[in-house]
């Protein structure tokens, strides 16, 4: 038996007074409980209680006390109750045993519900190969995880599309909306609903072997078009269209008319295959007069790949739907799942929001578009930043903390972009009181009024300005020279005329230059007395520690230094250990921290231990670098005993970005010829983010950051959306309801069984066993009976809910076959259960 | 949902020592919270109906002086405003005569083709003629006008006000969630009854949003229905039915699973009451219980240009009573509208957008007179269906209420625009609204509008170049009351809030340097407020 599917008995006791009618339950706490049980002479009939990761419950009776328990197989489990006929119904002892998953197997799914966006079938299998600790060791060491999506060049392939819709026009058309030219082959037309190899191909010469003939017809914008053996996908040759200009109908078009007739209330599913192209930029579109089927791409090959999007991020031309696609993208594709999750939280901690970077450059003078673009370069430098900084072994808070005190979009959104402390001028306080009280120390947690006034004076002059990209990372460069229009007479200094990087940059003239005296006490009148101290509660090594800082008053550019000398000194007090740790636990542990606990009394819980155990290794880490190391907080985290438990497993609800990433990945598979059994472009999906609670990522208004709780984001009308949500992306082509995720967004369970349990593929409970072990890994095989059997039962009735229909009668490539096993894929995922982590 | 008496909860709290005085009930198990919390938010009365909230959110900032427009002021005119000016009519009396004068005597339509200012019967101000139809509405004394509201320290930024305004917390970014969504929290029903606040529009918006509760948003309420593959009519029962059994199956104990429960419940019963209703185009059936315009009774939600005002009668767009870009907008308010009187929820609202009118504002006609057609004929039609159709909310039940983040320049800009500017008009409707008063004889007993009548108001509104007009800045209008002071009034008297859970809704409600329950100070810009207008 492999290591990672072994399996231990627990066991709970139930003791039996003598008498038949006063059974008492006397639970053993931590095992399975029985809460109730009957006996009448030749029958005993026990209830018990779920017990968490069970895959098998043993019911064992002794006759006596002192005798040994022997597994009962009189009776039957049904859920949890348990009939037996025992011949003997006098005096008896039964207990429950529960197998649970063993520690290695509960934590593997702990780690793909929480270091990743979900499991997928193929990171499932492979941690549970490489074993739970080998993956947690593999995913904080980013920089050794080789990934090339960003960068991938994808070679020109035979790429398939299939579309389903129904007959409006028997008349076929095929072209391109712009000059170009495309290779296809082996177009296929045939009634229902799924490419049905088995059936006829309705058009004539679909497999491009034979002289175009009467079959095909060439319009003038497309005489150019022939057969070619340059490329073929099946067969040796295939169809080179050729077009010299935008096509939109038969006269601008290849096509044929297709006889005999289709009929308009007849449901037909249309296939081909194009050879991908990265240099044609025109759209192909094959379509039914009527567009009862119509399929639209552009040839690139690869709506999933965030390579282009990548690449338009570089170069400034990226929109806030394609920094939230290649965001979306990352998450359901990325190896580096951790750093992910991670990019998000710290995105998420120091909050920035979208529309208010846009609004500020469109009211200085760029147009919406324009401003949109530079707002979301902002949005996409930090989180590269962080990235970046993330795959550094030694990577601290501090670095975090400082990118975001860096980024134009913080400086913008919390206004210390025009904050004075220059003369009689009073300073703005937001970006003051967030550092305290939302990136750094937590909610009252350490300062008070006073602190954030004094504060807010360090960020006077921390403002933006547009240089030239070679001084972006120069706080003190002047306006950029590079003009647009060189020889502009009038506004050649327009922003609209410069190029160049908005960039931090520091305006010493707006400077508070008198003396800060930050984290001291105040006496009655607001005189400073004495320095603050950390409080008792906090106990050794901190208790009692001077945290205060004064800096002293001081003029010009090197006052820019004090901004970075209190970071650094913000960045490792115990407050902001202890904020910063009850985050991270929130995110992977569960909801159920707190800032505030005292570290000295004898009151003590398992949260609270964690969250000291984080402070010490964030204090004095174990390799003897500098404070605040991530990898050292999170190690202590993932290797802790509450992390690896049942007081983890499933204790979260997903986010509206959790929910969308993880039903993605739920279904995701590598096909051997390296595509994939889900796709989505990213941005087709961004607006059920919207609907599931308005989740508009890098566009949060308030400064809080979204939040972790289930609390925050259930509710029965964003649960509406999100059972929408698998419905829609369980969706086939074609059907109403796919609009919903776009019909870049596809799924294909029959391609995932195919691949990862074929022989299960006729046989429904073990299609269902396969799904529930997918969907659920961490629940328990025993624990989801009542699921297995409402998905059976679904998989053998028809669609009318009522008529007995066998699935193992259905064939796999028939439409019914797809359509019955996308429906109950979607119905376990619509499940309260599909909301967890 | 239910189970526990409150009162009979509480007294059994406070003999075992439990308290009652909770600053958040967010920490307590759900199906107790309603038990514990305080006020009677959302407690249903003897008839089974509790008091509900509408609002809707004039986004961009509505021009409240060509509103309700203070002809008594001589500094409303050219050349303050001399392209944009709403003329008032010299053929009509303009007397303190009680009721607003409508319809206008000698139109042969009544309600069309009005091109100058109603009288609103106060001898000072008036309404914009594509205000007409809230003219029954105040003459039944349903509707209470407030002019010159704002806060202190007005930010002139759509993107800080709209928050001030929907977090009840001017000037201040301490508090982070919405107004409405805490009245919610108070309740105690956020997290045990279906639906309590909800929003129709793209998004849920600030005023309904926070971290401890989902509030609910409908974008599209067709879409509230349970897809299903492969979304046939049979098909999507049998997925139903199958989630259904589902949900019903036995797990092991986690620590979002009874929320999750409880919400797939919510969900469940929600989908059953929206069922019944008919969100679609052919269950817009309401229409008005008395013809109009002499013509036949007018839909109460213009959603189709055959459902505009007397347009199917007489096939003309000029008996149009919306404009017909407004479609969408009646979409939204019928849906808030169903949802309120249909269901359990307690708030719902939605927003207008296009209201910053920098450029081309017009006057009796043009852009803000055609967004003004909206709110005219929505608080109208508000008054019906809540009469006529009302199941589980009355007119009396109910309370109407418009936000716009600040008001605009006094002065118009050489784009025959208005600037942003601060205080603004906030229109307040309801059966239980105190507005115009008569007695017997027609004399009036009070007015339904407020602060805008001149030197009979509490704070007067002082006219001419140096008057209130121009006390703010030199360019503005200057208020004399405060936003919170409205909404505290309305959440505390209408919808049943304590003084004390007012005090966590709006904090600092009873912070004298505010002075948002009785006339004063406030300190922070050193203006004089009337506090909370009596106006429930």
């Amino acid at each position: 038996m492999k290591k990672n599917s072994a399996l231990f008995p627990r066991i709970a006791l139930l003791a039996m007074s003598g008498a038949l009618a006063s059974w008492v339950a006397a639970a053993d706490t931590g095992t399975p409980v029985i809460t109730g049980i009957s006996a009448e002479p030749g029958r005993v009939t026990l209830g018990f209680a779920p017990y968490p990761a069970t895959v098998e419950y043993q019911i064992e009776r002794a006759d006596a006390l002192g005798q040994p328990y022997r597994p009962d197989t009189t009776g039957f489990l049904d859920g949890f109750g348990w009939t037996g006929l025992s011949s003997a119904p006098g005096d008896g002892f039964f207990r429950v045993n529960a197998r649970v998953l063993t520690p290695d197997a509960l934590l593997a799914t702990t780690l793909l519900q929480r270091i990743a966006y979900g499991p997928s079938p193929d990171d499932l299998a492979r941690v549970r190969a490489i074993g739970p600790d080998a993956y947690i060791a593999e995913q904080l060491a980013p920089e050794t995880i080789t990934e090339d999506i960003d960068s991938a060049v994808i070679t020109p392939s035979w790429r398939k599309v299939t579309v389903t819709g129904t007959g409006s026009s028997s008349s076929l058309y095929i072209y391109l909306d712009g000059a170009g030219e495309v290779y296809l082959d082996d177009i296929r037309l045939v009634a229902g609903a799924v490419d049905d190899a088995a059936k006829a191909n309705l058009l004539r010469g679909g497999d491009f072997e034979t002289t175009l003939g009467s079959n095909w017809i060439l319009s003038p914008n497309v005489a150019g078009s022939a057969l070619t053996p340059d490329e073929a996908h099946g067969g040796s040759l295939s169809m080179h269209v050729v077009s010299v200009g935008a096509g939109s109908s038969q006269s601008t078009a290849v096509y044929q008319s297709v006889a005999p007739a289709l009929n308009a209330a007849t449901t037909y599913t249309l296939s081909y295959w194009y050879f991908t192209s990265q240099t044609v930029t025109a759209k192909l579109t094959v379509r039914l007069s009527g567009s009862g089927i119509t399929s639209t791409h552009g040839l690139g090959g690869a709506v999933d790949s965030p390579a282009p999007i990548f690449a338009k991020l570089k170069d400034g031309s990226a929109t806030m739907t394609d920094l939230r696609a290649w965001h979306l993208l990352h998450a359901i594709q990325s190896r580096k799942q951790l750093t992910e999750v991670l990019r998000q939280f710290w995105e998420n901690h120091f909050v920035t929001d979208y529309s208010k970077t846009r609004d500020y450059f469109d009211n200085a003078g760029l147009a919406t578009d324009a401003a949109g673009r530079v707002a979301t370069q902002l949005e996409s430098k930090e989180n590269l930043r962080w990235r970046a900084a993330m795959s550094d072994p030694k990577a601290t808070f501090h670095d975090m903390l400082k990118i975001s005190a860096e980024s134009p979009a913080m400086i913008i959104y919390l206004d210390t972009i025009n904050s004075k402390g220059s003369g009689t001028s009073i300073a703005n306080e937001n970006y003051a009181r967030e550092l305290c009280e939302l990136f750094s120390f937590g909610v009252d947690n350490g300062y008070d009024q006073a602190d954030i006034v004094q504060i807010s004076r360090v960020w006077t002059g921390w403002s933006i300005r547009l240089v030239d990209p070679a001084q972006e990372f120069n706080p003190f460069a002047f306006v950029t020279t590079n003009y647009l229009d060189p020889n502009a007479i009038t506004n050649k200094t327009a922003v609209t005329n410069l190029v160049g990087a908005w960039s931090f940059n520091y305006k010493a003239a707006n400077h508070n230059t008198a003396q800060k005296k930050i984290f001291f006490n105040h006496d009655a009148k607001g005189v400073v007395t004495t320095p603050k101290l950390v409080p008792a509660r906090f106990g050794p090594p901190w208790a009692g520690r001077d945290y205060s800082l004064t800096i002293p008053a001081g003029t010009g550019n090197p006052t820019l230094q004090e901004g970075y000398k209190l970071l650094g000194h913000m960045a490792d007090q115990p407050f902001t250990q202890e904020f910063l740790s009850v985050k991270l636990c929130r995110l992977f542990v569960h909801d159920g921290f707190a800032i505030g606990y005292d570290f000295t009394d004898a009151e003590t819980t398992p949260e609270e231990e964690l969250v000291h155990a984080c402070m010490l290794a964030w204090e004095s880490p174990s390799n003897g670098g500098p404070k605040g190391q991530l990898r050292e907080v999170l190690r202590t985290i993932f290797n802790s005993a509450l992390f690896r438990s049942d007081a983890a497993s499933l204790q979260k609800v997903k986010t509206p970005l959790e929910f969308v990433a993880s039903a993605m990945r739920a279904l995701r598979a590598r096909r051997d010829d390296g595509s994939y059994t889900v796709s989505t472009d990213g941005r087709e999906i961004q607006p059920v983010m919207d609907r599931l609670g308005r989740m508009r990522l890098f566009d949060r208004m308030e400064p809080d950051g979204y939040p972790e709780d289930a609390a925050a984001w259930i509710s029965a009308g964003t649960l509406a959306e999100r059972i929408r949500f698998v419905q829609a992306a369980l969706m086939p082509a074609g059907r109403t309801g796919k609009s919903d995720v776009g019909a870049s967004t596809q799924t294909d369970p029959v391609g995932l069984l195919r691949i990862k349990a074929p022989e299960a593929m006729r046989d429904a409970g073990k299609v269902a066993d396969y799904f529930l072990d997918l969907l659920f890994p961490a629940e328990g095989k025993a624990n989801l009976a009542a699921f297995r059997s409402i998905a059976v039962a679904f998989l053998d009735t028809a669609d009318d809910g009522t008529t007995t229909s066998a699935f193992s009668a259905l064939a796999p490539g028939t439409s019914a076959y797809d359509l019955r096993l996308r429906g109950m894929v979607a119905l376990l995922m619509a499940t309260q259960r599909f909301q967890e982590q | 949902m239910n189970v526990i008496n409150r009162r009979s909860f509480l007294s059994h709290a406070s003999a075992l020592g439990l308290g009652t005085a909770l600053s958040t009930l967010t920490d307590i198990p759900f199906v107790l919270q309603r038990a514990l919390a305080e006020g009677s938010i959302g407690i249903t009365g003897a008839d089974g109906r509790a008091k509900k909230l509408i609002f809707i959110f004039l986004r961009g900032a509505n021009d409240g002086l060509n509103a309700v427009v203070p002809f008594g002021d001589p500094s409303y005119g050219p050349p303050n405003r001399k392209n944009i000016l709403i003329e008032k009519d010299p053929g009509q009396p303009f007397d303190a005569r009680g009721k607003a004068l409508f319809p206008v005597s000698g139109q042969t339509t009544p309600t069309f083709d009005y091109t100058s200012g109603l009288p609103l019967g106060n001898g000072f101000a008036a309404l914009h003629p594509a205000l007409k139809f809230l003219a029954p509405v105040y003459n039944a004394g349903d509707l209470a006008l407030i002019h010159r509201v704002g806060y202190p320290k007005q930010s002139r930024s759509h993107f800080d006000s709209q928050n001030y305004w929907e977090t009840g917390s001017p000037n201040s970014n301490l508090v982070k969630d919405g107004l409405l969504y805490r009245a919610m929290i108070e309740s105690g029903l956020a997290h045990s009854s279906p639906l309590t606040g909800v929003s129709i529009g793209s998004s849920l918006p600030l005023i309904l949003r926070g971290s401890k509760a989902a509030m609910t948003n409908l974008s599209d309420p067709t879409r509230y229905n349970l897809l299903a593959v492969p979304n046939t009519p049979q098909g999507n029962l049998k997925a139903d039915a199958a989630l259904a059994a589902a949900n019903k199956a036995q797990f092991t104990g986690k620590r979002d699973r009874d929320l999750l429960a409880l919400q797939y419940g919510n969900l469940a019963s929600t989908l059953d009451i929206f069922a019944q209703l008919d969100f679609s185009e052919t269950g817009n059936t309401f229409v008005d219980d008395e013809a109009t315009d002499g013509d036949l009774p007018y839909s109460l939600f213009p959603t189709t240009n055959a459902k505009n005002g007397g347009f199917a009668r007489a096939n003309n767009a000029q008996k149009y009573v919306v404009p017909t870009s407004a479609y969408g907008f009646f979409l939204n308010l019928k849906a808030a509208s169903l949802v309120l009187n249909k269901t359990s929820a307690l708030v719902a609202g939605t927003s207008i957008d296009g209201w910053d009118t920098h450029s081309n504002q017009g006057a009796a006609t043009g852009s803000q007179a055609n967004l003004l057609r909206r709110i005219g004929w929505a608080v109208y039609a508000l008054r019906k269906y809540f009469t006529k159709y009302a199941d589980k909310c009355r007119w009396d039940d109910l309370v109407i209420v418009t936000l716009s983040e600040f008001g605009r320049t006094t002065i118009e800009n050489s784009d025959n625009g208005t600037d942003h500017a601060e205080a603004n008009v906030m229109f307040v409707a309801g059966g239980g609204v105190k507005g115009l008063e008569t007695d017997a004889l027609g004399t009036v007993k009070r007015s339904g509008v407020f602060n805008c009548g001149g030197s009979s108001d509490p704070i007067a509104w002082q006219t001419g170049q140096n008057g209130s007009m121009f006390q703010s800045t030199g360019r503005y209008l200057k208020r004399n009351t405060d936003y919170r002071s409205v909404l505290g009034k309305l959440i505390r008297d209408h919808l049943g809030a304590t003084q004390t859970q007012l005090d966590r809704i709006i904090p600092g409600y009873t912070d004298p340097k505010e002075s948002l329950k009785a006339r004063g100070v406030q300190t922070r810009d050193g203006t004089e407020v009337i506090g909370e207008p009596d106006i429930v």
